[in-house]
Formats: C-alpha cells, structure tokens, sequence
C-alpha cells in the first residue's frame, strides 16, 4: 500500500459503509427518508474529503465546535477531527490501534480518547494531511491543546481560535476580532479568498437550521416521542459536519415532517412508549445499536439531551455574517452547560426539560476522558433529584470499549429500568 | 545503598521554621486570623491569572486556594467532581465542602483550564462566598488579548467597589504593585542562589517559602524574606548532588516530594510550576502615565506562561532558558493526573528539551504526593543515567 492509499484507507472505509447503509436504507420501504440524507451526508463530506487534494483543493481539520461555516464559505475542504474519530469508532472499530499510536506518542489515557485517536492516526499516517489545523478552546482543555502537535505531525501551518469564557460586548467583540484573524490566515495560507456573499447564504440557512432543531425538539415532547434512541448521534453530526449546507437543511426538513407525521399519527420511536430518558453527555458510539435495541425491548426512548440538542432561543443576521458565526458559538447547546460558566440559568435549565419532555429518569453517561461534564454529575443528580427525576451514571468512554463491556452496560441500564418500573 | 554527594546537614534558619509554620497551619494561620480580627476581609483566589493586586490595594487579604498539602483519601472530592477531574482541584473541593475555608468572604477565580472552572462552578453551589467573580482569561498574548484582559480586570475591580461600597484608588494600587514587585524581586535573589554549584538553600526548602509567599500578607512575607536572604548569607549550608534538577508540571505544593527526590542526591536547583516560577516570575512594569491597572493586567497576561497559553512555545522558550541559567542537567515532569494542559505539553516540550541534550522523566502523580515507592525507583533510575551521561 502506498503512502497515499494509506493516508486514505480509513476515509475510504468510513465512505463504504456510508454507501452501504444508504443503499440498504433505499431498498428498505419502512426505513425513513431522512436515514438515507443523512447518511449520503455522511458518504458525500467524506468523499469531498477524499478527493480534496486530488481536485486541488486546500484542507483545514478543525477541533469540535468550530465554526466551519467559514471554511465552506471559502471553498475550503473540513475535516471534522473529533467527528472523524468517532466515525473511525463506529463504522471500522479496530480504535486499539489508533489510541496504541496516540500513546506511543506521549499522550497520556487522562488525555480524551478523541484527541489521542486522533493524533495516532496521524502519526500512522492513516487520514489525509491537512493543509493547515484550526483549533480552540470551545469546548476544553483538549480542544484547546490538540492542535499544536497535530501541526507538528503534519507538518502543517495552524490557526488557534480563542473562545472567550463569558459573554459581554467586549467578549463578543473578541470573538470576532478573532474569526478576523483567522479569515486572514486562511486566505494568505490558502490562497483562497473569502465570499461575504456566500458567507450571508450560509447564515441564512444556518438560521434556518436552528429554527428546525427547535421544531424538532418541540416534536420530541409528545407522547409518544417519535425520534429514535440512535437519531441523537445524527443531530450532532449534521451541525458538526455541514453547518448551513443545502444537505443538513434537507436531512433536517424531511426529519421534522417525518416526525410531525408520527406525531400527528399518535406513533412513537418506540412502542409501546414505557419510560422517557433525559441523556445526559453521549453514548458509547460503538454501542448505539444496544440502545436502539434496548429502546425497542423496554419501550425505553431517549426524548432531551440537553447538553447537545438544546439550542438556545436567538436569531442569526445574514447582514452580519461574522457576527453571526459568532453569536451561533453562544447559541449551541455545549456551550451553555458544558462550556461556559455554570449559573442558576443552566440548571433551571435542565428542570425545565425534565418537566416538559415529561422525563421519567435520566442516564449520565460519565465519559472518563471529558473531565469538566464529568464535574457536573453529582451536581446535575442533586438538581434532577430535587424533581424527583433517579439518574444513572455510567463510567465509559466514547470511543474505547475496553473500558467496559457491553454486558456490563445493559446490566447497568436493565437495572434501572427496573427501578423506574417500579416508581 | 550509598548515596554520593549527599546534601549537607542543614544548619537550622529560623526564619525558614517561620515559613513552614504558616503552612503547617495553613490555611487557619495567625496572620489570616488576625486580619479577620481587625475586620479585613480575606478572599481566596485560584490560578496565577487572577491579579492579587486589585484585592490588596482594597484592603483586602488574598490567599491562594491549594489542597492538602499531603495525599489524602478524597472521598468527598470524588462525590462531587468525580474522579476524572485532578486530584488539586477535588483536594481543594474537599477542604472546602468540610469548612475549612469557611473564613473565605470572597472566591475569585479565571477560566484557566477546565478543573479550575468546574472548581469555582462547585464552590458557588456548595460552598459559596459572599463575594464571587470569574475573570475571562484570553488564551493569547496579542494587543487584542490583552485589551479584553484588561477590561476583565477593570469589570473585576468595578465588582470589588461594588461589594466593599468604595473605591480602589490609583494611588493605593501603586503602592500594591510596589509590595507585590518587592516579594518577587525577592524571590529572584533566592533563585539567584540557586544558580551556584553548591546552593545554600535546597528545593525543598525554597517550596516552603513558595507556599508561605501565596499564604500570608505580603508585607509580612517580605520582611521574613529579607531576613531569610540575610541568614542564607551567613550560612554554612552548601547543597549538592549527583545532578542538576528542574521539576516542571503543574501545581504542587507538597515539600516532602522534592525532599524526596533530594534525599536520593537530585539536587533540585530550578522549577517551573504553578506554584513556583510561573507564580512570581515576571514584575509589574508601571510606565509613566500608565494607569496601573493596565500595568497589572499586562503583567499577569504576559506573565511566564501556563500551559494553557497558545503557543505553547512561548512557554518551552522560558524553560529553556531556565535549563541555560541553572545548569539544569535533567528535567522532572510532574504532572497530575488529568490536569490535561500539561499533559498534551510533554510530547512536545519532550522534544524541545532532546534537541539541546536535556533528558526528561515524566511522573504522572496525584496532588499532594510525597514521592515514595516507584516515584523513588524511577527517580533512582534517572539520577544513575545522568550520571552517566556526565562520565
């Protein structure tokens, strides 16, 4: 295998499966439409990726949260790093090899398995170069740490985005003095220049997307809830992969009217519809299947995460483009409760959505390598307590399963189940 | 086993004795309770961003918030913030949710790294203090930077009026930066004595008057210095070793864990820790006309920088130059576990030190440990390959 191949091995894996599973979604008549946007989302960003410096273009990895609306703006070819893990977890396994590579590099296993994985990949050689890294401080210390040896291992330029911790004018004010900066790089290292225009139109639909993300969640409110246990992963994706792209808008709509139908119907995801969970941090990737399947076998339906899918109530200004890329940064959901200074608003916050999604418990999924989530579990159970709301921890890691098997999980889950049978 | 070149017996410096009481009866020493008993206030602050300054010109006592200065069982420090978060800022929850900073009328902190945050976040819920400020910290040291630095310590100091119900004068300010540029134009000239072949004070005795300097007021502090400094000058004491040491990492604050690695023959001439070098480094520089508030928050911004300054290279230049200065021979990386900054650091700042032919050993410990058991082999093991590298 050559250099190259290798470099593209892994991208290619991740767009094979992809393929499959939409072809399998088409042959399907019951699959929903939206199965099959989303995952030719998926297979379409990664192949974009594949091909990028095969058409000449110019590719930016970036950390998590990063305002990659930007980047498309100026014809700029994403690669999504932690999603990239993630995707690497979930459709190809073989992770010990990665994380193996990330530790013999140095990295510690405090370090977020995300960020180990992925700096091993590069130093295997096994994801395309970037022509230049962009990271920032949205959403950790990982995030804001990961991106100095990315760039030496690719021997690439890198753009550090500084996220202020608060918000206030001068902060704000910051933010965009920083997207500035790094528009500026961007075009001097890229040779590309932005488009204000096109820049506008991504704002638009990103205004839009938001609108939809909060349709969606006011579906998920009904009783049944008609979203699916694994749907959750796929409304982080779409933000993290293609913000403001005709494709996500498209996923999106279809997924809201699919819902609206279910809801109009009295159908819920799961049937019948027992206990409704409030997720708290994510799942295991390699272990969606299980709570899909769990879902089915206990009438058990994730209906509110709010740490991912709770977008705050605000308007994006087209005329504005920057000022919106940066307002959006205190709009998502990360940001409020996992980011940014945790007040009374944030956990009145997750009252609120214990009460209105009517939530029967709530799973905290306790990731090891995510330290300052992990920081607010005793304080989120106090809080869901106080509303009579149990809350099951689980210590895992996202990407790694050898931190607990799959046994031990749905013994966990099974568990408390039970205990919420007999409320 | 014999170990060569021992460190000399000490000659007891009494006023060394002084500093280490204030920490043994940290943090319910006399200097903070008789502030309390004249009616001042005594605030705790975490992390080296936070500017002491603005608190002191108002009257008020700062004192640095550090955990157990051993490695305890944290059982509630794992309740509450679970056991991925590093053992620093769960030792400090602790000593917090058991009242031992009840004293505290006010916490400030900065969004230094995410164990800090989730720190302050915990101790508004739990604990509380009367008064509460978090200042925005820019990862950067660009005009840009420091211009939203400034204006969170200005929003910090406009708080603190608030609170006291008066203002903080100018003038009070430059006679703060002048107490505060004097502790640490003090704690130069006892690094200065670190520099010579056989130093007349150790690394675990500059530790303590490092944990002293952050626990008591500053004109006090000074006054011991002064006298420290004078009574090094009459010593006998001469401190040497197999090797040339820095411990780089993060917080530390326990002695004995230099002791131990001095006790095998490392002679510990250097450090560069939140709780060390990174604390006092660099002095406010007023400059004619300059309101001193702009003054401070360029210093702090701009002071030697922690790992979670970007880039990084700002920080593993001024350790190099540290290496230069002190003849460091090897370097000791202690970094608690989970405090990520530093971690994602060591690959990197590994390779800076392998160019100009400094080794490094990389000790992954919890907060408060006294260096025993492997820590001891490990170290062993190091001193014997630097001394080889010297044959």
């Amino acid at each position: 295998m050559t250099a190259s191949e290798a470099r593209s091995s892994r991208i290619s894996a991740i767009i094979r499966a992809c393929r499959i599973i939409t072809r399998m979604s088409q042959a399907n008549p019951d699959a929903p439409k939206s199965d099959v946007l989303y995952y030719k989302m998926l297979s379409d960003y990664y192949t974009r990726l594949l091909n990028a410096h095969d058409e000449g273009k110019f590719i930016a990895a970036h950390t998590v949260f990063f305002p990659s609306e930007i980047l498309y703006a100026m014809d700029i070819v994403p690669m999504h790093t932690e999603t990239t893990t993630w995707m690497m977890a979930l459709f190809l396994g073989g992770q010990a090899e990665i994380l193996s590579a990330g530790a013999e590099l140095g990295l510690v296993p405090e370090i977020c398995s995300p960020h180990r994985g992925l700096a091993g990949a590069f130093s295997l050689g096994v994801l395309p170069r970037p022509d230049a890294m962009l990271w920032s401080n949205l959403i950790c210390d990982n995030t804001a740490k990961s991106g100095e040896l990315v760039m030496e291992l690719n021997k690439c330029p890198g753009f550090f985005l500084d996220h202020p911790f608060q918000r206030s004018e001068a902060e704000d004010k910051y933010l965009v003095s920083e997207l500035e900066d790094m528009i500026h790089f961007l075009e001097e290292k890229s040779g590309r220049m932005m488009d204000w225009d096109k820049l506008s139109d991504i704002v638009a639909r990103m205004d839009y997307q938001t609108e939809l993300f909060r349709e969606i969640g006011e579906l998920r409110k009904a009783v049944p809830s008609p979203f699916p246990n694994r749907g959750f992963l796929q409304l982080l994706t779409v933000d993290y992969l293609c913000p403001g792209q005709p494709e996500a808008i498209a996923y999106l709509e279809t997924l809201r009217d699919e819902l609206a139908e279910m809801v109009r119907q009295g159908k819920g995801a799961v049937s019948p519809e027992r206990f409704r969970l409030m997720t708290l941090f994510v799942p295991p990737m390699y272990l969606m299947g299980l709570m899909e399947k769990l879902g089915h076998e206990y009438g058990v339906v994730s209906v509110v995460e709010p740490l991912f899918t709770r977008w705050a109530e605000s308007r994006l200004d087209p005329s504005k483009p920057l000022e919106s890329v940066a307002r959006k940064a205190a709009m998502i959901p990360e940001r409020r409760s996992m980011y940014g200074p945790l007040g009374q608003e944030a956990l009145q916050d997750l009252i609120d959505c214990a009460e209105q999604y009517k939530v029967d418990g709530a799973v905290y999924w306790a990731f090891m390598g995510c330290r300052h989530t992990c920081a607010t579990v005793k304080l989120f159970k106090d809080v869901l307590n106080e509303v009579d709301v149990p809350v099951l921890t689980i210590d895992c890691d996202i990407v790694d399963p050898t931190i607990n098997s799959e046994e031990e999980i749905r013994g966990k889950l099974e568990q408390f189940f039970e205990l919420l049978e007999d409320r | 086993m014999v170990i060569k070149d021992k460190p000399s017996t000490s000659v007891p410096l009494p006023t060394l004795e002084r500093f280490r009481q204030v920490n043994y009866a940290f943090p319910k020493t006399e200097q903070i309770l008789e502030h309390q008993r004249q009616g001042g206030k005594v605030f705790g602050w975490l992390c080296t961003y936070v500017p002491e300054e603005i608190m002191h010109a108002a009257g008020i006592l700062p004192v640095r918030v550090t955990g157990y200065s051993q490695e305890m069982e944290l059982e509630d420090g794992n309740a509450y913030m679970y056991i991925n978060n590093c053992s620093f800022s769960r030792s400090c929850l602790q000593m917090g949710l058991r009242g031992e900073y009840q004293f505290l009328d006010g916490m400030v902190a900065g969004s230094t790294c995410d164990g800090a945050r989730r720190l302050f976040d915990l101790w508004q819920y739990y604990i509380k203090t009367p008064f509460a400020h978090m200042l925005t910290i820019p990862r950067k040291f660009t005009e840009k930077a420091h211009d939203l630095y400034y204006q969170q310590v200005v929003q910090f100091q406009e708080h603190l009026e608030e609170f006291l119900g008066q203002q903080i004068a100018d003038e009070q300010l430059r006679h703060s930066i002048e107490v505060f540029n004097r502790a640490r134009a003090l704690l130069r000239q006892l690094y200065e004595l670190r520099k010579a072949d056989a130093p007349p004070i150790s690394g675990a005795e500059t530790m303590e008057v490092l944990n002293a300097s952050f626990r008591m007021p500053k004109e006090l502090f000074n006054q011991w210095l002064e006298k420290l400094l004078a009574e090094l000058g009459r010593t006998g004491n001469r401190h040497q070793g197999r090797a040339r040491l820095m411990v780089v990492g993060s917080v530390m604050n326990n002695p004995e864990f230099v002791k131990s690695i001095e006790a095998q023959g490392g002679l510990m001439v250097a450090d560069e820790l939140c709780t060390s070098t990174r604390y006092w480094s660099d002095p406010v520089v007023l400059e004619e006309g300059q309101s001193p508030v702009a003054a401070i928050s360029r210093r702090y911004l701009n002071n030697f920088p922690c790992a979670r300054m970007v880039p990084s290279d700002e920080r593993f230049n001024r350790i190099l130059n540290l290496v230069k200065d002190f003849k460091v021979d090897g370097v000791i990386s202690q970094i608690i576990r989970y405090c990520v900054p530093y971690a994602h650091d060591l690959p990197l700042l590994r390779d800076r030190l392998k160019e100009v032919g400094v080794p490094v050993l990389a000790l992954d410990v919890e907060y408060g440990t006294s260096g025993s058991g492997q820590i001891q082999t490990r170290v062993q093991a190091f001193l014997e390959m630097l001394e080889a590298r010297k044959r």
